[in-house]
């Protein structure tokens, strides 16, 4: 499927990825690939979102406020050593822990990659069909956008629900691709 | 327990890098631990009033902070 992304459309989703670990969130949500998209702020879909106010900076306060930051669940594979630190013995509270609520109740994260929350899944594949339904072969930034907005309980159709209606962003999207060669 | 018996041995390093990723190692443990915790609690009928008095938190931080990982299996 990501073979058809355009490179900033890409490019949105690595940033999507460092933004939640930026927040302390241990997934991908909507709300990420959203900032992703304000963060890559060039394409037709970081433009539209600042047409409409919703600029980097404006947009990480919102997800911060309506997704606490601070939640990353998982400990990481140097924790051990560094709780050491204190005098605690992570590993002989992981058997405890484990021996009542069953092995890999406290899991350990695996480094760097983070996973797609089914909601952001369900945006991606959205952003395939708005591409399709437009006649486009390629999925840029435009499509990205149209697909968040289109799932319905993702926090990214919250945040846009607020300032601007899917046809809207579809108007600009179309407006902005007339005045230019695809470059989404 | 190679680690905690080093740790039992020697005073706690006063390097900054050393001590900060220790706290940010406990933040995680204790986040850890509060998720496991509030799921069991749901699990057996607590409602979030009850799990937000027990951990001395608001309703609306605990039910916010918690309420999309864990399972809802009843509206409290």
């Amino acid at each position: 499927m990501f073979e058809r992304f355009t490179d900033r459309a890409r490019r949105s989703l690595t940033l999507a990825q460092e933004q939640a670990v930026f927040l302390g969130h241990d997934f991908i949500g909507t709300e990420h690939m959203l900032l992703g998209l304000a963060v890559e702020r060039d394409g037709v879909g970081g433009r539209i979102l600042q047409e409409v106010g919703l600029d980097e900076d404006t947009l990480r306060a919102e997800v911060g406020r309506r997704m606490p930051p601070g939640a990353a669940l998982h400990l990481r594979p140097e924790d051990g050593d560094a709780l050491a630190e204190l005098g605690i013995d992570l590993a002989q509270i992981r058997e405890r822990v484990e021996s009542s609520f069953g092995e890999g109740a406290l899991p350990t994260a695996r480094t760097g990659k983070v996973p797609f929350t089914a909601l952001a899944k369900q945006a991606l594949e959205s952003s395939l069909r708005s591409a399709l339904a437009l006649g486009h072969n390629y999925i840029g930034t435009e499509h990205v956008l149209l697909g968040l907005a289109r799932t319905e309980g993702g926090v990214a159709a919250e945040i846009l629900d607020d300032v601007i209606t899917v046809g809207d962003i579809s108007e600009r999207v179309i407006m902005k691709l007339r005045g230019m060669g695809h470059t989404g | 327990m190679r680690n905690a018996t080093k740790a039992a041995d020697q005073a706690m390093s006063k390097d900054p890098a050393v001590g900060l990723r220790a706290v940010a190692a406990l933040r995680r443990l204790t986040e850890s631990l509060e998720a496991l915790q509030v799921a069991n609690a749901r699990a057996r009928d607590w409602t979030w009033q009850e799990i937000a008095t027990a951990l001395g938190v608001s309703k609306q931080a605990v039910h916010q902070k918690h309420s999309n990982r864990v399972p809802d299996q009843g509206k409290a």
